[in-house]
Protein backbone atom coordinates (compact mmCIF):
# COMPACT_ATOMS: atom_id res chain seq x y z
CA UNK A 1 0.00 0.00 0.00
CA UNK A 2 2.70 2.44 1.06
CA UNK A 3 4.74 1.49 -1.99
CA UNK A 4 1.77 2.13 -4.30
CA UNK A 5 1.18 5.59 -2.79
CA UNK A 6 4.84 6.44 -3.17
CA UNK A 7 4.77 5.30 -6.75
CA UNK A 8 1.74 7.51 -7.48
CA UNK A 9 3.38 10.50 -5.82
CA UNK A 10 6.58 9.90 -7.73
CA UNK A 11 4.67 9.64 -11.00
CA UNK A 12 2.77 12.85 -10.22
CA UNK A 13 6.00 14.70 -9.42
CA UNK A 14 7.60 13.45 -12.64
CA UNK A 15 4.60 14.53 -14.71
CA UNK A 16 4.61 18.01 -13.17
CA UNK A 17 8.38 18.27 -13.60
CA UNK A 18 8.23 17.19 -17.22
CA UNK A 19 5.44 19.73 -17.78
CA UNK A 20 7.60 22.53 -16.38
CA UNK A 21 10.58 21.29 -18.37
CA UNK A 22 8.56 21.47 -21.59
CA UNK A 23 6.98 24.82 -20.84
CA UNK A 24 9.58 27.06 -22.51
CA UNK A 25 9.50 25.01 -25.71
CA UNK A 26 5.69 24.85 -25.71
CA UNK A 27 5.46 28.62 -25.31
CA UNK A 28 7.59 29.33 -28.36
CA UNK A 29 6.24 29.45 -31.92
CA UNK A 30 6.77 26.69 -34.45
CA UNK A 31 9.25 28.06 -37.01
CA UNK A 32 10.32 24.62 -38.17
CA UNK A 33 10.77 23.61 -41.78
CA UNK A 34 12.64 25.20 -44.67
CA UNK A 35 11.97 28.73 -45.89
CA UNK A 36 12.80 30.73 -49.01
CA UNK A 37 12.88 34.49 -49.47
CA UNK A 38 10.34 36.01 -51.83
CA UNK A 39 10.85 39.06 -54.01
CA UNK A 40 14.49 38.68 -55.05
CA UNK A 41 17.72 40.11 -53.68
CA UNK A 42 16.95 43.80 -54.19
CA UNK A 43 17.02 44.66 -50.49
CA UNK A 44 14.32 47.31 -50.21
CA UNK A 45 11.52 46.43 -52.63
CA UNK A 46 9.35 49.27 -51.30
CA UNK A 47 11.68 51.98 -52.62
CA UNK A 48 13.02 50.27 -55.72
CA UNK A 49 12.72 51.87 -59.11
CA UNK A 50 14.00 50.85 -62.50
CA UNK A 51 13.75 47.54 -64.36
CA UNK A 52 15.28 44.13 -63.78
CA UNK A 53 17.31 42.87 -60.85
CA UNK A 54 20.07 44.12 -58.58
CA UNK A 55 22.75 43.84 -61.28
CA UNK A 56 20.70 45.77 -63.86
CA UNK A 57 21.80 49.32 -64.67
CA UNK A 58 19.01 51.73 -63.85
CA UNK A 59 17.63 49.84 -60.87
CA UNK A 60 18.08 51.54 -57.53
CA UNK A 61 16.56 51.99 -54.08
CA UNK A 62 16.06 55.13 -52.04
CA UNK A 63 17.07 54.76 -48.42
CA UNK A 64 16.86 58.06 -46.50
CA UNK A 65 20.58 58.53 -47.07
CA UNK A 66 22.57 61.54 -45.98
CA UNK A 67 24.30 63.38 -48.83
CA UNK A 68 27.56 61.61 -48.00
CA UNK A 69 26.01 58.15 -48.20
CA UNK A 70 23.91 58.97 -51.24
CA UNK A 71 27.19 59.81 -52.95
CA UNK A 72 28.68 56.48 -51.81
CA UNK A 73 25.63 54.64 -53.16
CA UNK A 74 25.77 56.46 -56.50
CA UNK A 75 29.45 55.56 -56.79
CA UNK A 76 28.73 51.90 -56.02
CA UNK A 77 25.89 51.83 -58.54
CA UNK A 78 28.24 53.24 -61.18
CA UNK A 79 30.62 50.32 -60.48
CA UNK A 80 27.65 47.93 -60.57
CA UNK A 81 26.72 49.29 -64.00
CA UNK A 82 30.23 48.45 -65.25
CA UNK A 83 30.11 45.00 -63.64
CA UNK A 84 33.01 45.79 -61.32
CA UNK A 85 31.35 46.37 -57.93
CA UNK A 86 33.61 44.58 -55.44
CA UNK A 87 30.86 42.64 -53.69
CA UNK A 88 32.30 40.78 -50.66
CA UNK A 89 29.55 38.17 -51.04
CA UNK A 90 31.15 37.01 -54.30
CA UNK A 91 34.40 36.18 -52.51
CA UNK A 92 33.93 32.73 -51.05
CA UNK A 93 34.38 32.63 -47.30
CA UNK A 94 33.30 36.16 -46.41
CA UNK A 95 30.04 36.07 -44.44
CA UNK A 96 27.03 37.90 -45.82
CA UNK A 97 26.66 39.63 -42.46
CA UNK A 98 23.64 41.43 -41.11
CA UNK A 99 21.24 42.65 -42.47
CA UNK A 100 22.22 40.92 -45.72
CA UNK A 101 21.66 37.53 -44.13
CA UNK A 102 17.96 38.29 -44.68
CA UNK A 103 18.60 39.02 -48.38
CA UNK A 104 19.97 35.77 -49.80
CA UNK A 105 18.84 33.26 -52.42
CA UNK A 106 18.55 29.52 -51.73
CA UNK A 107 16.81 28.52 -48.50
CA UNK A 108 16.73 29.18 -44.76
CA UNK A 109 16.01 27.53 -41.44
CA UNK A 110 14.87 29.47 -38.37
CA UNK A 111 15.88 27.46 -35.32
CA UNK A 112 14.12 28.44 -32.11
CA UNK A 113 15.45 27.32 -28.74
CA UNK A 114 14.60 28.61 -25.29
CA UNK A 115 17.80 30.64 -25.02
CA UNK A 116 18.78 31.52 -28.60
CA UNK A 117 17.33 31.79 -32.10
CA UNK A 118 19.54 30.89 -35.04
CA UNK A 119 18.96 32.21 -38.54
CA UNK A 120 20.63 29.66 -40.83
CA UNK A 121 21.06 30.46 -44.51
CA UNK A 122 22.01 27.69 -46.91
CA UNK A 123 23.77 30.24 -49.11
CA UNK A 124 27.14 31.00 -47.61
CA UNK A 125 26.33 29.27 -45.31
CA UNK A 126 25.66 31.96 -42.72
CA UNK A 127 24.52 31.94 -39.11
CA UNK A 128 22.97 34.80 -37.15
CA UNK A 129 22.80 34.11 -33.42
CA UNK A 130 20.18 36.00 -31.46
CA UNK A 131 20.45 35.65 -27.69
CA UNK A 132 17.05 35.52 -25.98
CA UNK A 133 18.28 34.47 -22.54
CA UNK A 134 18.00 37.96 -21.09
CA UNK A 135 21.56 39.08 -21.65
CA UNK A 136 22.39 42.60 -22.78
CA UNK A 137 24.88 43.74 -25.44
CA UNK A 138 28.48 43.68 -24.20
CA UNK A 139 29.82 47.01 -22.95
CA UNK A 140 31.36 49.21 -25.66
CA UNK A 141 34.88 48.33 -24.50
CA UNK A 142 34.13 44.62 -24.91
CA UNK A 143 32.81 44.55 -28.44
CA UNK A 144 34.24 45.10 -31.89
CA UNK A 145 32.65 45.20 -35.35
CA UNK A 146 31.85 41.84 -36.95
CA UNK A 147 29.87 40.77 -40.01
CA UNK A 148 26.78 39.78 -38.05
CA UNK A 149 27.33 42.09 -35.08
CA UNK A 150 25.76 41.36 -31.70
CA UNK A 151 22.07 40.52 -31.44
CA UNK A 152 20.01 40.28 -28.27
CA UNK A 153 16.27 39.84 -28.21
CA UNK A 154 13.09 38.77 -26.51
CA UNK A 155 9.68 37.36 -27.36
CA UNK A 156 6.53 39.47 -27.50
CA UNK A 157 3.99 36.68 -27.88
CA UNK A 158 4.86 34.95 -31.15
CA UNK A 159 7.00 37.85 -32.35
CA UNK A 160 10.77 37.83 -31.90
CA UNK A 161 12.14 41.31 -31.33
CA UNK A 162 15.90 41.75 -31.43
CA UNK A 163 18.45 44.51 -31.41
CA UNK A 164 21.64 44.38 -33.48
CA UNK A 165 24.74 46.57 -33.40
CA UNK A 166 28.54 46.36 -33.62
CA UNK A 167 28.43 45.70 -37.36
CA UNK A 168 31.05 45.95 -40.05
CA UNK A 169 30.48 49.02 -42.19
CA UNK A 170 31.21 50.77 -45.44
CA UNK A 171 34.30 52.16 -43.74
CA UNK A 172 35.67 48.64 -43.29
CA UNK A 173 34.95 47.86 -46.94
CA UNK A 174 34.04 44.26 -46.24
CA UNK A 175 30.28 44.29 -46.09
CA UNK A 176 27.46 45.29 -48.41
CA UNK A 177 23.70 44.78 -48.29
CA UNK A 178 23.01 43.94 -51.91
CA UNK A 179 24.55 43.99 -55.36
CA UNK A 180 23.34 47.50 -56.16
CA UNK A 181 25.89 48.69 -53.58
CA UNK A 182 23.79 49.57 -50.50
CA UNK A 183 25.99 50.18 -47.46
CA UNK A 184 25.68 51.39 -43.87
CA UNK A 185 28.14 53.06 -41.51
CA UNK A 186 29.70 51.78 -38.28
CA UNK A 187 26.89 53.58 -36.42
CA UNK A 188 24.21 51.22 -37.76
CA UNK A 189 21.72 49.95 -35.19
CA UNK A 190 18.86 47.70 -36.25
CA UNK A 191 15.72 46.58 -34.45
CA UNK A 192 14.14 43.55 -36.10
CA UNK A 193 10.68 42.08 -35.59
CA UNK A 194 10.02 38.55 -36.90
CA UNK A 195 6.71 36.74 -36.90
CA UNK A 196 4.64 34.38 -39.00
CA UNK A 197 1.78 36.21 -40.65
CA UNK A 198 -1.35 34.86 -42.29
CA UNK A 199 -0.58 32.50 -45.14
CA UNK A 200 2.41 30.94 -43.38
CA UNK A 201 4.68 33.82 -44.39
CA UNK A 202 7.61 34.76 -42.16
CA UNK A 203 7.73 38.56 -42.05
CA UNK A 204 11.01 40.18 -41.06
CA UNK A 205 10.73 43.92 -40.47
CA UNK A 206 13.99 45.74 -39.90
CA UNK A 207 14.08 49.31 -38.62
CA UNK A 208 17.53 50.60 -39.42
CA UNK A 209 18.94 53.66 -37.71
CA UNK A 210 22.33 55.07 -38.61
CA UNK A 211 23.39 58.50 -37.40
CA UNK A 212 26.06 58.79 -40.11
CA UNK A 213 24.35 57.23 -43.12
CA UNK A 214 20.63 57.96 -42.65
CA UNK A 215 18.52 61.04 -41.99
CA UNK A 216 15.58 58.97 -40.67
CA UNK A 217 14.84 55.36 -39.69
CA UNK A 218 14.83 53.10 -42.74
CA UNK A 219 12.22 50.34 -42.48
CA UNK A 220 12.75 47.33 -44.72
CA UNK A 221 10.53 44.25 -44.80
CA UNK A 222 11.59 40.86 -46.15
CA UNK A 223 9.26 37.88 -46.50
CA UNK A 224 9.91 34.15 -46.56
CA UNK A 225 7.63 31.29 -47.62
CA UNK A 226 7.67 27.92 -45.88
CA UNK A 227 8.73 25.28 -48.39
CA UNK A 228 6.94 21.95 -48.89
CA UNK A 229 7.38 19.40 -46.10
CA UNK A 230 10.41 17.24 -46.68
CA UNK A 231 12.44 19.94 -48.45
CA UNK A 232 16.13 19.40 -47.81
CA UNK A 233 18.97 21.84 -47.20
CA UNK A 234 22.38 21.10 -48.68
CA UNK A 235 26.03 22.05 -48.26
CA UNK A 236 27.12 25.27 -49.86
CA UNK A 237 30.84 24.77 -50.29
CA UNK A 238 31.68 27.99 -52.08
CA UNK A 239 35.28 27.02 -52.81
CA UNK A 240 34.38 23.54 -54.04
CA UNK A 241 34.53 24.63 -57.67
CA UNK A 242 34.54 28.42 -57.77
CA UNK A 243 35.37 29.24 -61.38
CA UNK A 244 34.68 32.95 -60.92
CA UNK A 245 37.47 34.63 -58.96
CA UNK A 246 37.31 38.40 -58.49
CA UNK A 247 40.21 40.57 -59.69
CA UNK A 248 41.07 42.58 -56.56
CA UNK A 249 42.55 45.38 -58.67
CA UNK A 250 39.57 45.95 -60.97
CA UNK A 251 36.62 44.21 -59.29
CA UNK A 252 36.02 42.21 -62.48
CA UNK A 253 34.67 38.66 -62.16
CA UNK A 254 36.86 36.32 -64.20
CA UNK A 255 35.82 32.99 -65.66
CA UNK A 256 38.10 29.96 -65.33
CA UNK A 257 38.16 27.55 -68.25
CA UNK A 258 38.28 23.76 -68.26
CA UNK A 259 42.09 23.86 -68.21
CA UNK A 260 42.05 25.73 -64.89
CA UNK A 261 43.25 28.98 -66.45
CA UNK A 262 41.42 32.31 -66.62
CA UNK A 263 39.64 32.55 -69.96
CA UNK A 264 38.77 36.21 -70.22
CA UNK A 265 40.34 39.61 -69.67
CA UNK A 266 38.84 42.26 -67.43
CA UNK A 267 37.42 45.12 -69.51
CA UNK A 268 39.97 47.54 -68.07
CA UNK A 269 42.82 45.20 -69.04
CA UNK A 270 41.35 44.97 -72.53
CA UNK A 271 41.11 48.75 -72.75
CA UNK A 272 37.35 48.69 -73.10
CA UNK A 273 34.99 51.28 -71.68
CA UNK A 274 32.56 48.48 -70.76
CA UNK B 1 26.65 27.37 -83.52
CA UNK B 2 23.99 29.88 -84.52
CA UNK B 3 22.47 32.96 -82.97
CA UNK B 4 18.81 32.74 -81.99
CA UNK B 5 16.76 35.52 -83.53
CA UNK B 6 14.55 36.71 -80.72
CA UNK B 7 15.95 38.81 -77.86
CA UNK B 8 15.85 37.24 -74.43
CA UNK B 9 12.45 37.68 -72.77
CA UNK B 10 12.31 39.42 -69.40
CA UNK B 11 11.19 36.25 -67.70
CA UNK B 12 14.28 34.41 -68.86
CA UNK B 13 16.48 37.26 -67.72
CA UNK B 14 14.98 37.06 -64.25
CA UNK B 15 15.41 33.29 -64.08
CA UNK B 16 18.97 33.49 -65.30
CA UNK B 17 19.73 36.46 -63.06
CA UNK B 18 18.48 34.56 -60.05
CA UNK B 19 20.85 31.74 -60.88
CA UNK B 20 23.84 34.07 -60.63
CA UNK B 21 23.36 35.28 -57.10
CA UNK B 22 26.91 34.37 -56.20
CA UNK B 23 28.62 36.79 -58.56
CA UNK B 24 28.09 39.51 -61.13
CA UNK B 25 26.74 38.43 -64.51
CA UNK B 26 28.46 41.32 -66.30
CA UNK B 27 30.58 38.96 -68.40
CA UNK B 28 27.53 37.60 -70.23
CA UNK B 29 25.77 39.12 -73.23
CA UNK B 30 22.28 38.90 -71.80
CA UNK B 31 20.59 40.25 -74.94
CA UNK B 32 22.09 37.51 -77.11
CA UNK B 33 21.18 33.83 -77.25
CA UNK B 34 23.54 31.40 -78.93
CA UNK B 35 22.61 27.83 -79.85
CA UNK B 36 25.37 25.21 -79.67
CA UNK B 37 25.17 21.60 -80.82
CA UNK B 38 27.66 19.12 -79.48
CA UNK B 39 28.40 16.34 -77.04
CA UNK B 40 28.35 16.44 -73.24
CA UNK B 41 31.84 16.06 -71.84
CA UNK B 42 31.04 16.55 -68.16
CA UNK B 43 28.37 17.94 -65.85
CA UNK B 44 30.10 19.55 -62.88
CA UNK B 45 27.41 19.32 -60.18
CA UNK B 46 29.29 21.55 -57.75
CA UNK B 47 28.98 24.71 -55.69
CA UNK B 48 28.75 27.60 -56.03
CA UNK B 49 27.65 26.93 -59.63
CA UNK B 50 27.10 23.93 -61.83
CA UNK B 51 28.90 23.80 -65.19
CA UNK B 52 27.86 21.94 -68.32
CA UNK B 53 30.99 21.13 -70.34
CA UNK B 54 30.20 20.52 -74.00
CA UNK B 55 32.42 19.60 -76.95
CA UNK B 56 31.36 21.68 -79.95
CA UNK B 57 32.83 21.70 -83.47
CA UNK B 58 33.86 25.15 -84.63
CA UNK B 59 33.67 26.47 -88.19
CA UNK B 60 36.98 24.76 -89.00
CA UNK B 61 35.73 21.40 -87.75
CA UNK B 62 37.91 21.57 -84.66
CA UNK B 63 36.52 20.45 -81.31
CA UNK B 64 36.18 23.25 -78.76
CA UNK B 65 35.14 22.69 -75.14
CA UNK B 66 32.47 25.16 -74.03
CA UNK B 67 31.75 25.93 -70.37
CA UNK B 68 28.11 26.75 -69.62
CA UNK B 69 27.47 28.08 -66.14
CA UNK B 70 24.18 27.31 -64.38
CA UNK B 71 22.65 27.63 -60.90
CA UNK B 72 23.86 26.03 -57.70
CA UNK B 73 23.38 22.27 -57.31
CA UNK B 74 21.25 23.08 -54.27
CA UNK B 75 18.75 25.21 -56.21
CA UNK B 76 18.74 22.86 -59.17
CA UNK B 77 18.62 19.72 -57.03
CA UNK B 78 15.40 20.94 -55.40
CA UNK B 79 14.00 21.41 -58.93
CA UNK B 80 14.76 17.83 -59.94
CA UNK B 81 18.11 18.27 -61.68
CA UNK B 82 20.64 15.55 -60.86
CA UNK B 83 24.31 14.81 -61.63
CA UNK B 84 22.95 12.24 -64.10
CA UNK B 85 20.87 14.84 -65.96
CA UNK B 86 23.67 15.36 -68.50
CA UNK B 87 25.38 12.00 -69.13
CA UNK B 88 28.84 12.17 -70.69
CA UNK B 89 28.71 11.45 -74.39
CA UNK B 90 25.08 12.55 -74.86
CA UNK B 91 24.25 14.57 -77.95
CA UNK B 92 22.82 17.93 -76.94
CA UNK B 93 21.74 21.31 -78.24
CA UNK B 94 22.27 24.11 -75.75
CA UNK B 95 21.10 27.71 -75.59
CA UNK B 96 23.32 30.17 -73.79
CA UNK B 97 23.93 33.86 -73.20
CA UNK B 98 27.52 33.86 -74.42
CA UNK B 99 30.49 35.72 -72.96
CA UNK B 100 30.80 39.28 -74.24
CA UNK B 101 34.44 38.75 -75.20
CA UNK B 102 33.75 35.70 -77.38
CA UNK B 103 35.49 33.11 -75.23
CA UNK B 104 33.94 29.63 -75.24
CA UNK B 105 31.67 30.04 -72.25
CA UNK B 106 28.29 31.41 -71.31
CA UNK B 107 25.31 31.39 -69.00
CA UNK B 108 23.24 28.24 -69.43
CA UNK B 109 19.62 28.84 -70.46
CA UNK B 110 18.35 25.45 -71.60
CA UNK B 111 19.16 22.25 -73.43
CA UNK B 112 17.47 19.72 -75.67
CA UNK B 113 18.66 16.11 -75.65
CA UNK B 114 18.48 13.78 -78.66
CA UNK B 115 15.23 12.21 -77.41
CA UNK B 116 13.59 15.65 -77.21
CA UNK B 117 13.91 16.03 -73.44
CA UNK B 118 14.08 19.70 -72.48
CA UNK B 119 16.22 20.77 -69.54
CA UNK B 120 15.96 24.32 -68.21
CA UNK B 121 14.21 26.99 -70.29
CA UNK B 122 13.43 26.47 -73.97
CA UNK B 123 10.87 29.01 -75.17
Amino acid sequence: MTTTVHRRWRMAVMLVASGFYCLPALALPDWSGVWAMTGGTVFDAATRSGPGGSTTPGLRQRPPYTAEYEAKYLANMALRDKGVLPDPNSMCGIPAGFPRIFNLPDVYEFAVTDKQVWILSENGPNVLRIYTDGRAHPPVADRWPTHTGDSVGHWEGDTLVFDTLSLHSSESGNTMIDRTGLVLSDAAHVVTRMHIAEGDVMVVEMTIEDAKALTAPWVVTKRFNRQPAGTRVYDYACNENNRNPIDPATGWTYTIGPDGKIMDQSPSAAGSEE
Amino acid sequence: MKPVRSPLPWLLMLVAGGAFAHHSDAMFERAKVLELTGTIKEFQFTNPHTWVQVEVKNDKGESVEWSLEWGSPNQLGRQGIRPSTFPAGAAVTIRTNPMKDGTAAGAFIGAKLADGTIIGSWE
